[in-house]
């Protein structure tokens, strides 16, 4: 995802004069060719995510595109007050591409892991929200929203779905269908949900986007049993589901138990102890949908 | 009017807009006054006529809570109705004790109100006009208390390293960092982060305009040495008009006071 990232960053930044790209010290050797072509707006600005984003915030004001490349706590968390004061209320736009995903630098610790990102971004009204786990889904999305005029996170993953589905900006991809009920699951947990749920007879719905959220999908799509299956902390789409079902919706949510994650090891092994394994995801829908 | 007696007016109707809106950062207003008066009024290249063309000076207040200063000064030079101040922190109104430049069609260059955040905004507007190949120069008002915030530093240092001399940094120096820190050399460490200073009475309108025209190949910073509540001795003398409004039987006196300032 990173090189479809880099691709479609640089036809981007080609293409558009009043763009620019600012890196915090990150993706400096990746973009180095970008770097060189465009030194005027296309910078390595140092390590300083909260005036980074004021930064992008006074470009944007004066009409040039900011995409800013980051890790995902140092944009989201960091800098929060900047995404919401110099972004959301001053109605203006810009891109935010991070890297990190929940725990994908597993060995550098909680520092470095940010599965809080999509519910702490929910509270700014306006942020757009995108969830690709393909490069192919990156590169849509980006071509879709870099220059909207709105805020827009994109959050990657390195650990990208086998499952290539075609997905479309705010809409819901319906996967498979069934008749127990419906699995909504989010970005890199859609090839456990397509495993986990091989032999059983349910919905698969994937997002790629949780704001804007799809409503109708998830509506069209569920009768009575719903299963939430994504890699944020848990609760993250429990106002969407509220707003769609009111309470009338039994509803399973598989997703990171709002703990400090203080473990480290590799990506899997930590899949593995919070239970969001194929088999892990299976046990907990087998159990839900009896 | 001679200039003298317009800023004593204008010192009186924020006094009045206060009274009516029931709050105000008056120290701060009064503190920033002149300087606001001064970038209006020929400190920058910013006029009725070019405003509505894109490429003209811009400001930034990044001391948000001189916001009630800037509208006084902005209706006396006709850029808004001065009936207009009368809406002062009113539900609908479009002037609160923060500017809000969502209320306003480009008169606003950028919404303030948590400070550190106008003065990155500066660097990012100084930075896209270096870009657009403009020519626009970006001034931004922030406060010397302001300094304590990181993000202040952190653009200073970006914009020392881009050569941004479109970028000049007032700063109302009333004092205040100095209450909090000890042996705060402001002009050192500005000298250190790459930018040119220069040094005015922040009452003085004319040394304040000069300086305004200053370029020196870098970013700038006027340090401007004021006085909160300048103009008014209750107002001065008293802290807790930092964050008050004057009651019924306090706003003739005050008006006096500023009369016999």
């Amino acid at each position: 995802m990173r090189k479809a990232m880099q691709k479609a960053v640089g036809e981007f930044i080609s293409s558009d004069p009043m763009s620019s790209l600012l890196l915090v010290d990150i993706g400096v050797w990746a973009f180095r060719d970008l770097l060189r072509e465009y030194p005027s707006r296309v910078k390595n600005i140092g390590i300083f995510e909260p005036g980074t984003v004021g930064i992008a915030a006074g470009l944007s004001l004066l009409g040039i595109t900011p995409t800013i490349y980051g890790i995902s706590p140092f944009i989201v968390q960091r800098s929060l007050e900047q995404l919401k004061l110099d972004f959301v209320y001053q109605k203006t736009g810009g891109n935010f591409i991070t890297t990190g995903a929940s725990y994908d630098f597993s060995t550098l610790g909680y520092s470095h892991y940010c599965p809080e990102d999509v519910i702490t971004l929910k509270t700014l009204p306006g942020f757009e929200i995108l969830t690709p786990a393909t490069p192919d889904q990156f590169t849509r999305l980006y071509k879709a929203c870099a220059n909207n005029g709105k805020p827009t996170y994109f959050r990657m993953t390195d650990h990208c779905n086998k499952n290539e589905a075609e997905i479309e900006f705010g809409k819901a991809k319906l996967i498979k269908s069934g008749k127990k009920g419906t699995v909504a699951v989010w970005a890199e947990m859609l090839d456990a949900v397509v495993e986990s749920c091989r032999d059983i007879d349910v919905n698969i719905l994937y997002y790629t986007s949780a704001v804007p959220f799809d409503y109708a999908a998830l509506q069209e799509c569920t009768d009575s049993k719903l299963v939430l299956c994504h890699p944020f902390y848990k609760g993250t789409f429990s106002d969407d589901v509220q707003k769609t079902f009111g309470g009338t919706v039994e509803i399973c949510e598989i997703a990171v138990p709002r703990e400090v994650l203080r473990n480290y090891g590799t990506k899997a092994e930590k899949d593995m102890a919070l239970e969001l394994t194929p088999s892990g995801i299976k046990s907990k829908i087998d159990n839900f949908l009896k | 009017m001679d200039e003298t007696a317009v800023l004593k007016s204008l010192r009186k109707g924020i006094l009045n807009t206060a009274h009516i809106g029931r709050d105000g950062n008056i120290q701060s207003c009064f503190s920033s006054l002149e300087i606001l008066w001064a970038l209006y009024n020929g400190g920058m290249n910013y006029t009725p006529e070019n405003r509505g063309t894109p490429f003209h000076d811009r400001f930034v207040l990044s001391k948000g809570q001189s916001n009630l200063a800037l509208m006084a000064v902005l209706a006396e030079c006709g850029y808004i109705g001065r009936e207009e101040l009368n809406s002062f922190c009113k539900i609908n109104s479009r002037i609160s004790m923060q500017a809000d430049r969502t209320k306003f069609d480009g008169l606003i260059e950028c919404s303030a109100g948590s400070l550190g955040h106008g003065f990155p905004i500066a660097v990012g507007m100084a930075f896209a006009a270096k870009i657009r190949g403009s020519g626009e120069h970006i001034f931004t008002l922030v406060g010397d208390g302001e300094m304590n915030e990181g993000t202040m530093w952190e653009t200073m240092l970006f914009a020392a390293s881009e050569d941004l001399d479109n970028l000049t940094m007032i700063i109302d120096d009333n004092g205040s960092i100095n209450k909090m820190l000890k042996g705060f050399d402001l002009t050192k460490k500005l000298e250190a982060f790459g930018f040119v200073v220069e040094k005015v009475s922040g009452h003085n309108v004319d040394e304040i305009k000069n300086a305004l025209q200053k370029r020196g190949g870098k970013p700038t910073a006027i340090i401007a040495k004021t006085v909160r509540g300048y103009g008014c001795k209750t107002v001065m003398e008293d802290n807790s008009w930092f964050h008050r409004y004057p009651q019924d039987d306090e706003l003739a006196v005050l008006c006096r006071e500023v009369d016999e300032f």
